[in-house]
């Protein structure tokens, strides 16, 4: 952009760039990576005409911290704690999908006790990452209240998952071969008092927040995602599935023992902002499900295998994928190994990554307003878009 | 269906992976001239992009596009060998527009030229930066062999020697990775 | 000469103290929003500084006063900081025909409403200075969208304070006032249900309160028209934003809620109580409700409060001329 007072031209690398291809009379709008609104650190460079968007293009890389160059530095065993620090929203998630990658290239068999553990924290850590977006996107749209009502909530599933992982956010409990601990009997206690109490809380958010009119006519019919469009972009998680399609890594590409319990896919046909938000709301009841029956039917034995890699430990030749299903998406972790400590590459699929690159497309025409209603809706978390 | 898909392809080498030990369903290597076409068949098949990356091997660049289908799950994967001097394909975002930032991405970390890419621009890595960090060293390469778990060949074209494990390097590595790994 | 004297001392006395008012009420309104709005969100709000943390606003207004005043690169500085002063100052002109009791008005004129009416539409010139001249984009469509906002707003509130007015046949605050009786039944909102809907309807679009706070909508445009302004040019902003909301509840207490008069003893305090449970749903509205679009936000304008509140006038109209 040329300053005509300062002559001088402004702006950097990326607003130069997009500013090429801008029509007549349009303002170029730059939207953080310093936003209320952008969830950290995402920046979004907008062509207006008037308050519609007529052009969007996201600028990644302001949380950029090279996770795949520190995996070929790294042994397999150090790499874990990077998993907990790529998605703060759904961080075990991550440490599943590598772990099963490496678990998968080892040839590593999980106890099926540690199974079970890994079932229940998961989606406990789901529900966790789903209460946070809720409580974002409500302030997104303007209501500050809901938030502290879902950090409420994420608190008490934040004692419990402390129990068994040990730390608040940036979980690293799962290791090759089960998890780090075992269960105790306050875990217990505290998780079967959770579900029943969560259950009454739902019908509270629903009748608070989800019928609000307001609420409705904000995210109602804006954001339309086509089936098709869910494909070219590779979208997954619960914006596929607020698309009509009834895709879960969990279904499809069965791992570990969801197959043993009773759920449900939740999946909305409309494809639009609202669809995403109920297909959220109903996965949280769906985890709540699987939590309850995996206490209920928890197999004793070891939570972890007795000769559990060490720090040194070498994984063979060859190359495993493992996808699970992360709170937003298609989490896959690809692990390469040419038999030495370090691995020779790993390749980290953030669903994150894949779901922002609709916006593009989907934000134009609409105004600013929806824009963040539709940037809301795809529930970003930067880091691990950046990775 | 995807052996329809497969039977179409002008494919170097067609392979079929135990998706239990390895995660892929496919692995399918393709010279590049190929790939514009094999991802508009992919398109037409309802397949989804998952990933682009590439992995570096003494031989080249070997990209890896995943794909995956949502209502007959079975990941496919597509390689594409470039070489270091002239690392150069065509970009599959006209068909796939996820692939632009994952393609961009790509570029950053390994210095990949996708011809054909609307906007590539750096995405991650600052754009003042002339480094590609992934990029190894010369020494450090192994072979694609030596990286890939073994797969099932359907069929290959006769000169396609990617999968075939080269002797002298094959018995050093063996060594150093303690012998348990089941070279391909 | 002695009775000018007189009326001009009393208006400067009234000033005086209305702008005093003004700055204590914005203490007590800031204290009441922060606790409100924890104690909607169940967590204690400010706790810390005083008992139950009732000292918190003066701390709050000292570190306003004690930034440091940024005047942006490239922005006019003139009308940058003509703004600020340009949205509180002409606030103050509003309390003075605001009858606080039956004696306890500023001044008592017969054109009171008009002169409220006058006065509020010069906040929106203020918007739009502040806007235009901080040379800030997201500043730029906050005004856009205060000026058109401002302007659409006024509209209704006008035609429903009208429709009283003919009820009344006066635009005199206190003759309104002591037309009503003293029980809830003898107010004019019996009589102007619709007309009191709109108003206050219209009145949280005219204050740029949430639901309808689109000219600062954080999370779309960071802070709208005051992105640029730090310290004491957005704490004046933030009183002009409090003082307005008084005025319209005010002005609604006075017009729909009999005013100073209440069960029992009628005096200020009945009026305040009255004004300030006003202020209290308005504080309920803004932490409960996400916000409106704009679109939708001119729509519930055009489309719906402005021919509810012209039927409104013209059967007010039609039942004054038969009866």
């Amino acid at each position: 952009m040329r300053n005509e007072k300062l002559d001088l031209v402004t702006g950097d690398f990326y607003t130069q760039n997009f500013q090429k291809g801008a029509r007549e009379n349009t303002l170029i709008l730059n939207m953080g990576p310093q936003h209320p609104s952008t969830h950290g650190v995402l920046r979004i460079i907008l062509e207006l005409d008037g308050e519609y968007i007529v052009r969007a293009e996201p600028i990644l890389g302001y949380l950029h911290r090279m996770h795949e160059k520190m995996a070929e530095v790294k042994t397999l065993v150090q790499y874990m704690p990077n998993m907990g620090r790529v998605d703060y929203g759904h961080p075990l998630a991550w440490n599943w999908a590598f772990a099963g990658a490496v678990e998968r290239l080892g040839g590593i068999e999980v106890p099926e006790r540690a199974e079970y553990l890994r079932v229940i924290s998961c989606e406990l850590n789901r529900i966790t990452s789903h209460l946070l977006w809720w409580g974002a996107y409500i302030l997104d749209l303007g209501a500050f209240t809901p938030i502290m009502y879902a950090f409420d909530d994420r608190e008490r599933l934040l004692d419990i998952l402390q129990i068994v992982t040990g730390s608040r956010l940036t979980y690293s409990s799962f290791r090759f071969g089960g998890v780090c601990a075992d269960i105790n009997d306050k875990f217990k206690e505290l998780v079967n008092d959770f579900i029943p109490y969560m259950r009454t809380r739902l019908p509270m958010y629903k009748g608070l927040v989800t019928d609000n009119i307001i609420l409705r006519k904000r995210v109602e019919e804006i954001g339309y995602f086509s089936p098709d469009m869910i494909r070219r972009y590779g979208a997954t998680g619960p914006v596929a599935r607020g698309s009509g399609l009834a895709y879960d890594v969990r279904r499809a590409e069965p791992y570990s023992v969801y197959n043993r319990f009773d759920w449900k896919v939740p999946v909305y046909e409309k494809g639009d902002a609202m669809a995403r938000y109920l297909v959220r709301l109903d996965e949280i009841e769906q985890s709540l499900n699987i939590v309850e029956q995996a206490m209920a039917s928890l197999p004793e034995g070891k939570h972890i295998v007795d000769k559990a890699p060490k720090y040194t430990w070498k994984a063979p030749k060859g190359e495993a994928y493992f996808a699970v299903e992360g709170g937003r998406g298609k989490v896959g972790v690809q692990v390469v190994s040419d038999g030495g400590k370090n691995p020779y590459k790993i390749k980290l699929r953030a669903p994150g990554f894949s779901n922002l690159s609709l916006f593009a497309e989907a934000s134009q025409g609409t105004l600013l307003a929806d824009a963040v209603a539709i940037l809301g809706s795809l529930d970003l978390i930067i880091p691990e878009i950046d990775r | 269906m995807i052996q329809t898909v497969l039977d179409q392809l002008n494919a170097q080498c067609v392979a079929k992976c135990d998706h239990a030990k390895t995660g892929l369903a496919w692995s399918v290597f393709l010279p590049a001239s190929e790939l514009l076409r094999a991802v508009k068949l992919l398109h037409k098949e309802e397949f989804f992009l998952e990933d682009v990356t590439a992995i570096d091997a003494k031989e080249g660049y070997l990209l890896v596009y995943h794909f995956d289908h949502m209502d007959r799950p079975g990941r496919l994967a597509l390689r594409v060998l470039v070489s270091h001097d002239a690392p150069r394909v065509p970009s599959i975002a006209p068909v796939f527009s996820g692939a632009e930032w994952h393609e961009r991405e790509t570029r950053d970390f390994y210095g990949i030229d996708f011809s054909g890419n609307p906007n590539l621009v750096p995405l991650l890595l600052p754009a003042d930066l002339d480094v590609h960090p992934l990029q190894k060293e010369e020494g450090a390469r192994a072979y694609v062999a030596d990286l890939l778990s073994p797969c099932e060949v359907l069929r290959s074209e006769p000169g396609f020697d990617l999968l075939t494990p080269k002797a002298v390097e094959g018995d050093k590595k063996a060594k150093a990775g303690d012998g348990e790994g089941t070279a391909a | 000469m002695n009775g000018i004297a007189t009326e001009l001392i009393r208006i400067v006395v009234g000033l005086v103290a209305v702008a005093a008012f003004v700055g204590l009420n914005g203490l007590v309104l800031v204290y009441a929003e922060r606790k409100g709005a924890g104690h909607f969100q169940r967590r204690p709000g400010p706790f810390e500084v005083g008992p139950h943390g009732v000292i918190q606003p003066i701390a709050d207004a000292l570190k306003l006063i004690g930034k440091q005043l940024f005047t942006p690169e490239n922005a006019d500085p003139f009308l940058f900081w003509l703004a600020p002063l340009l949205s509180f100052f002409p606030v103050l002109l509003l309390f003075v025909p605001l009858p606080f009791g039956p004696v306890l008005t500023v001044w008592e004129v017969d054109l009171g409403l008009l002169l409220i009416l006058a006065f509020a539409g010069i906040n929106v010139l203020a918007l739009l200075l502040a806007g235009w001249a901080s040379n800030n984009k997201y500043g730029l469509l906050g005004a856009g969208r205060a000026v058109a906002q401002s302007v659409a707003y006024e509209i209704p509130l006008l035609l429903t304070v009208l429709a009283i007015a003919f009820q009344s046949g006066t635009l005199n605050l206190s003759t309104i006032v002591s037309q009503q009786g003293s029980w809830p039944w003898q107010w004019n909102i019996v009589t102007q249900p619709l007309a009191f809907i709109i108003y206050l309807i219209s009145a949280l679009g005219e204050t740029n309160r949430a639901p309808f706070d689109l000219p600062e909508a954080e999370s779309e445009l960071t802070a709208g028209f005051h992105t640029e302004y730090s310290g004491m040019g957005f704490g004046m902003f933030f009183l002009a934003e409090y003082a307005n909301m008084i005025v319209v509840s005010g002005v609604c207490t006075a017009l729909f809620l009999g005013g100073w008069k209440g069960p029992f003893v009628d005096g200020f305090w009945w009026y305040l109580v009255k004004v300030y449970a006003l202020l209290g749903a308005m504080i309920w509205f803004r932490w409960t409700y996400p916000r409106v679009r704009f679109d939708q936000l001119l729509n519930i304008n055009w489309k719906w409060l402005l021919p509810l509140a012209t039927l409104n006038l013209l059967g007010t109209a039609f039942l004054m001329k038969v009866f």
